[in-house]
């Protein structure tokens, strides 16, 4: 016994004390998603697994968050070559909007369980609300608000486009602001019959800060735009966003996502329609038609291209 | 500076001349939106004229206490006001009625053409010309709201007022939210065309 | 420095006398709202039950409201369910996951105050123990004839097309379907909206529970005779041929609208999943109930 052998010796005690604490310590699960097909779900785990265990559907619980007591019937499951990933299918297709909840007994070395959640990406669902609060549910196009403004200031592009801007970032400030409000200050004390006062409060005073602020910061930014602060408070857009996240329970994120695609959607229906209306100065139009009724049935065809998006779902 | 006109001709104005949705081009939304049948304008237009008219003359009385400064704010506050208070009337005492039209309710604290009106009107003259101006105004919203869904409901759906007059649907197309756009612009130009003729026979 | 005075002190008079008005107006609404509502609800349930006003229901039906709740959380996770007894108090039995019975206590709280969320929720906390986290799941009403189980009704949401559809489902005591009511929705006019039209609700009567679990959409035409079977208000077919033609189509599937084939696919599946679900966990309970004999008036 020399020192190479105590050496050896005290690394494989280390090891072997130390090998629980570090398998439990990492990850067991690496990834987790809803397969291609509709009755699956890929588990991923970071190391090799016993074979016997993973494909035993005996080994499994698994039920959609909302409902544990009602068990989700597992057909079979099959490890890959690499003894990494697993294929669960089950007997009926899966809810995927909804987060189920997968528990695998005796998987871990230490034959403790484990339990983990699987459910569509949290990013995917943000961008979701991005996308139908810009396009599939376009806030001109597709829900008929904020028209008065929108036909007053779709003439140029340069108005179009600071308007779209403008109210982009009030929308987006005031949003959060009202979500501030509605959680902490009129859920916890019922005030909800006061929703639209607050709300069109919020929004006023947001124009006034950023009309204040712009006016002193940055004044050849509050030339270019200030003049259209005060339309923003007009237009319908500007309240029913708060009311909408209030009666959804959005969280933060999620109200900011809808902020942002309610603004972006109004620059996009302000850019499409400002470049129309520009071309259509020097076409020739019937008197009776010029000006607003030419341009409402150019909306009318807008608003007929945007119903296309209908039912798009990309997350 | 008070009005000369006389209080018939001040609700005539809100009708015709001076017709919030085709002449002054406000509160479009609704009219697109919701004017799918009459009943629905209707009911929308009753409850814009109640906002208007109790808004007017709330403004109206109170319009030398309001600093200039924060006059839109009031503005504001007390059209949030009416909203909300008919709101809560209108879910508890015609619950179908507000089913239907929701969203909207709330939205009118945003119709331009009530801040409109009280900026140039009611903040001017005295509670009476209020009234009736605002009597006009809603009376012209809930004109142009029926006329179009009229124009909507028969075409659309074959139907007034819930009655089958037709008894088949010409073109669904008019009942679907977007037609409120082609249905406004051809209405407002059929009333420039109107104005035009008139404008030609004056002459002639 | 005046001026900006005089400003908020305006603003703020103003403030709050609109928020006195609008105070005022709160009060005197609210009750009749919250009673309108409720008046909607039983007049849809007891449609849906196929009383109406030409044919009331008999003193001897009586409504029985069970809520459901999660109870607990991670391990100690389990179902909690807020019954009626037969002598008016009201009891909160929970279960584990597997349908073991747990614990059963009472809960203080009236008849009157149970429907409201807000009263029920707090008084069970208090029954069973603060610590506890309790999340309100559902509601079924229980709809007995002379204290024998008649019916059910189950109250509804599952995503649709747009957004979320509320709906109100009876089935009777072998969960076969008696009937479909859409209560709220946001599809879109003339094509998704149909769902709430009697040629497509009245196609789910009938349907026994075996049919349900399997229950799909078919993208062909509504036969002619099914649809005056369904509409028989507007075709004014005998209850005789109405109810054949209800036999006769019994194990079909469900015929999807015209341009809505996503709206009718998300109402089935939502059928579909409230009736399994409601199913295994009656099962469940009345085991529980009849072993711990706990006195239930149904």
């Amino acid at each position: 016994m020399n020192m190479h052998g105590m050496r050896r010796i005290l690394l494989s005690l280390v090891l072997l004390l130390g090998l629980p604490v570090l398998v439990q310590a990492q990850e067991l699960i690496a990834g987790k998603s809803f397969g291609k097909g509709p009755n699956e779900i890929v588990v991923t785990f970071a190391g090799p697994v016993d074979r016997a265990v993973v494909e035993d559907p005996a080994n499994y619980r698994v039920y959609e968050e909302q409902d544990p007591d009602i068990k989700l019937a597992l057909e079979s499951v099959v490890l890959a070559e690499d003894q990494k990933t697993a294929t669960l299918t089950f007997a009926e297709p899966l809810n995927a909007r909804l987060s189920h909840v997968v528990t695998i007994d005796r998987v871990a070395e230490s034959g403790a369980a484990a339990t983990f959640k699987v459910m569509k990406p949290y990013l995917g669902y943000l961008l979701s609300i991005l996308i139908s609060a810009l396009l599939i549910n376009n806030f001109v196009f597709t829900k008929y608000l904020g028209l008065c403004v929108f036909f007053g200031t779709s003439k140029r592009k340069d108005t179009a486009k600071g308007m779209g801007l403008t109210f982009t970032m009030v929308m987006v400030v005031s949003a959060i602001m009202s979500w501030f409000f509605y959680q902490f200050i009129m859920k916890p004390y019922g005030l909800n019959f006061l929703q639209i006062v607050i709300f069109i409060g919020l929004v006023s005073l947001t124009v006034q800060a950023v009309d204040t602020v712009l006016r002193k910061v940055n004044p050849a930014l509050f030339n270019a735009f200030g003049v259209y602060l005060v339309l923003v408070i007009a237009n319908c857009v500007i309240i029913a966003v708060p009311l909408i996240l209030a009666d959804n329970e959005y969280n933060f994120w999620e109200s900011f996502m809808l902020a942002l695609g309610a603004g972006g959607g109004f620059l996009l229906a302000l850019y499409l329609m400002s470049s129309v209306r520009e071309r259509m100065e020097l076409a020739n139009i019937p008197t009776t038609f010029k000006g607003v009724p030419i341009a409402f049935i150019v909306a009318g065809q807008f608003a007929l291209a945007f119903l296309g998006f209908s039912g798009l779902t990309l997350f | 500076m008070a009005t000369d006109k006389t209080n018939l001709q001040l609700v005539v104005n809100g009708i015709l001349n001076e017709n919030p949705i085709f002449r002054l081009v406000l509160s479009m939304c609704p009219a697109v939106g919701i004017s799918t049948t009459v009943m629905n304008g209707f009911m929308l237009g009753i409850a814009v004229l109640f906002v208007q008219v109790c808004s007017s003359c709330t403004i109206a009385l109170f319009k030398n206490v309001i600093h200039p400064r924060i006059r839109i704010p009031t503005y504001t506050l007390t059209i949030a006001t009416w909203v909300t208070v008919i709101d809560m009337v209108l879910a508890a005492y015609l619950p179908e009625a507000y089913a239907k039209m929701g969203i909207f309710i709330k939205l009118i604290v945003a119709f331009a053409i009530i801040t409109m009106r009280l900026e140039m009107f009611a903040s001017k003259e005295s509670v009476n010309a209020s009234f009736w101006d605002g009597i006009g105004m809603g009376l012209g919203f809930m004109f142009g709201m029926m006329a179009l869904g009229f124009v909507r409901e028969l075409l659309g759906m074959g139907t007034l007022l819930g009655y089958d007059v037709l008894g088949f649907k010409p073109l669904l197309f008019f009942v679907l939210p977007f037609a409120g756009f082609f249905c406004v612009g051809l209405m407002m130009a059929f009333f420039n065309y109107v104005e035009i003729v008139y404008k030609r026979a004056k002459r002639a | 420095m005046k001026n900006i005075l005089t400003i908020i002190f305006r603003l703020t008079v103003a403030c709050l006398l609109a928020g006195l008005v609008m105070g005022v107006a709160f009060i005197f609404t609210n009750k009749a709202k919250k009673h309108n509502i409720h008046v909607n609800e039983q007049k849809v349930m007891l449609s849906l039950l196929g009383f109406s006003e030409k044919n009331p229901a008999p003193a001897s039906v009586a409504m029985h409201e069970v809520y459901r709740y999660l109870v607990g959380e991670g391990e100690g996770l389990g179902m909690g369910y807020l019954l009626p007894l037969q002598d008016g108090t009201y009891s909160f039995v929970t279960l584990d996951l597997a349908g073991g019975f747990v614990s059963q206590t009472p809960v203080a709280i009236s008849a009157e105050k149970v429907v409201e969320e807000g009263e029920r929720t707090p008084a069970i906390g208090a029954a069973i123990g603060a610590e506890k986290p309790l999340r309100y799941a559902d509601q079924t009403i229980v709809v007995t004839n002379d204290g024998k189980r008649m019916a059910y009704l189950l109250p509804g949401r599952f995503p649709g097309f747009k957004t979320f559809i509320n709906a109100i489902l009876a089935v009777d005591s072998s969960f076969s379907i008696l009937g479909l009511e859409i209560m709220e929705h946001e599809e879109d006019p003339g094509l998704g909206a149909e769902i709430d039209q009697e040629y497509f609700k009245n196609q789910f009567k009938g349907k026994p529970l075996e049919t349900v679990k399997k229950l799909e959409v078919v993208k062909t035409p509504l036969p002619e005779e099914y649809r005056k079977g369904l509409e028989a208000d507007k075709s004014g077919l005998g209850a005789e041929e109405v109810a054949r033609i209800q036999e006769q189509y019994k194990d079909n599937d469900i015929y999807a609208l015209t341009g809505a084939t996503i709206s009718s696919r998300s109402v089935t599946n939502g059928v579909k999943a409230m009736v399994k679900k409601f199913a295994y966990r009656v099962a469940i309970l009345d085991r529980v109930l009849v072993e711990q004999h706990i006195a239930t008036p149904f």
